[in-house]
């Protein structure tokens, strides 16, 4: 049964979808499937349906369906954004249309499935794990937990919420010319690492961000921030790494300083 | 970096300049004469600063489209090729300019 018929009030709308099948089709065509929608049905709902009631062929990425894998980022009517907690209605055209192609400047694999290689090579590229103080053993478990003050959690917030979607990566104008480039999705990550007081290679990273693919490509287009649907700012992460950049043996020295109290509350 | 910071530093340096000329030139009535406009191409102090509005506007415009150019993958391995282009244009333009700006005179 397709979620239309579950709730609410039902109505007509067009969901049009961008198909391509490499081993079939030359180039990427649209498609239109007619469907009955309540208000509730979201972009994930309407595919789901499609895939089982209309055209078994339909291929695409999601699983948990509730905002937090980032699997299921599309473009949706030009606009990159989720598909699982974004409802049909909202999206509707005058003619009552909707239409759904995969993320842009990524390669097709199969319809709305993209190659998001590039997307996670940038993503190692800035280790995006913690490097713990060098006096941390982690043979030997810690008498007490690393001590960070709420000023410090709280400058983190603007990026731990991330859940890797690539609709930044994709909607980026840099990355569209030059997939060289390291992009909003990791350089908001390695800014999280960077201002995490228990990371010991703030240095190491500013200087990696800080070369030829990194923070002074971006030219402040606001498009990552646009489409995020975390409500993030990977532009203003970018712009603390460029000061940063610019100091950053300062910036290390100050570093070790502030964790030599972390180790005075670790013993 | 380097271009970066260049580009920005001048791009304040063009705020200043601009709100200058636009002061002086455009903005109070009967200053778009032609003797006006002479006498003040003249003037040493005016030479000076036209040389270093002129030095400006070339270092943020040529350091923009550099950075620009290189945005495209494939422009990107000439970069060094490209950065020694818009220094030698740069120079070039930067010369002729000074030298029409330093030899101007009132003609009487
Ligand atoms: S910053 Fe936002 S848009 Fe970019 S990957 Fe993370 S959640 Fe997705
Ligand atoms: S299915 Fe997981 S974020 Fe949409």
């Amino acid at each position: 049964m397709s979620q239309a018929q579950n709730t609410g009030q039902v109505m007509k709308a067009v969901i049009r979808i961008q198909r391509f099948n490499p081993d079939v089709d030359r180039k990427p065509y649209l498609a239109d499937y007619p469907l009955d929608i309540t208000d509730d049905t979201t972009l994930l709902d309407a595919l789901e349906t499609i895939k089982n009631e209309l055209d078994g062929s339909l291929t695409f990425r999601r699983s948990c369906r509730h905002a937090i894998c980032g699997s299921c980022a599309m473009n949706i009517n030009g606009k990159n954004t989720l598909v699982c907690n974004r409802r049909v209605k909202a999206f509707l055209d005058g003619k009552g249309r909707v239409t759904i192609r995969p993320l842009p400047y990524l390669p097709i694999i199969k319809d709305l499935v993209v190659d998001r290689s590039a997307f996670w090579e940038q993503y190692l590229r800035v280790k995006p794990w913690l490097i713990p103080p060098a006096s941390y053993n982690e043979n030997q478990a810690p008498n007490s937990e690393f001590r960070v003050m709420p000023e410090e959690v709280a400058a983190l917030k603007n990026a731990e919420t991330c859940i890797m979607c690539g609709a930044c990566y994709s909607a980026c104008s840099v990355v569209g010319m030059n997939k060289k480039y390291i992009g909003p999705h990791a350089l908001l990550k390695s800014f999280l690492r960077v201002m995490d007081p228990r990371d010991s290679a703030p240095a190491e990273r500013l200087e990696n961000v800080g070369g030829d693919d990194g923070v002074f490509r971006c030219h402040t287009i606001f498009n990552c921030i646009d489409v995020c649907p975390k409500g993030l700012n990977p532009t203003q992460a970018i712009e603390t790494l460029r000061k940063l950049a610019q100091k950053r043996r300062d910036f290390e020295a100050a570093r070790v300083e502030r964790q030599k109290t972390l180790e005075a509350d670790h013993v | 970096m380097r271009v970066f910071v260049l580009q920005r530093v001048t791009a304040v340096a063009l705020v200043v300049f601009l709100t200058l000329h636009m002061i002086v030139v455009h903005y109070p009535p009967g200053h778009l004469d032609f003797s006006r406009v002479m006498v003040r191409l003249a003037n040493p102090v005016w030479k000076v600063i036209d040389i270093l509005f002129l030095l400006s506007v070339l270092v943020h415009a040529l350091a923009g489209a550099y950075a620009v150019l290189i945005d495209a993958e494939r422009i990107m391995p000439y970069k060094r090729i490209l950065a020694w282009g818009a220094i030698a244009l740069g120079v070039v333009a930067f010369i002729y300019g000074t030298i029409t700006i330093i030899n101007f005179k009132v003609l009487v």
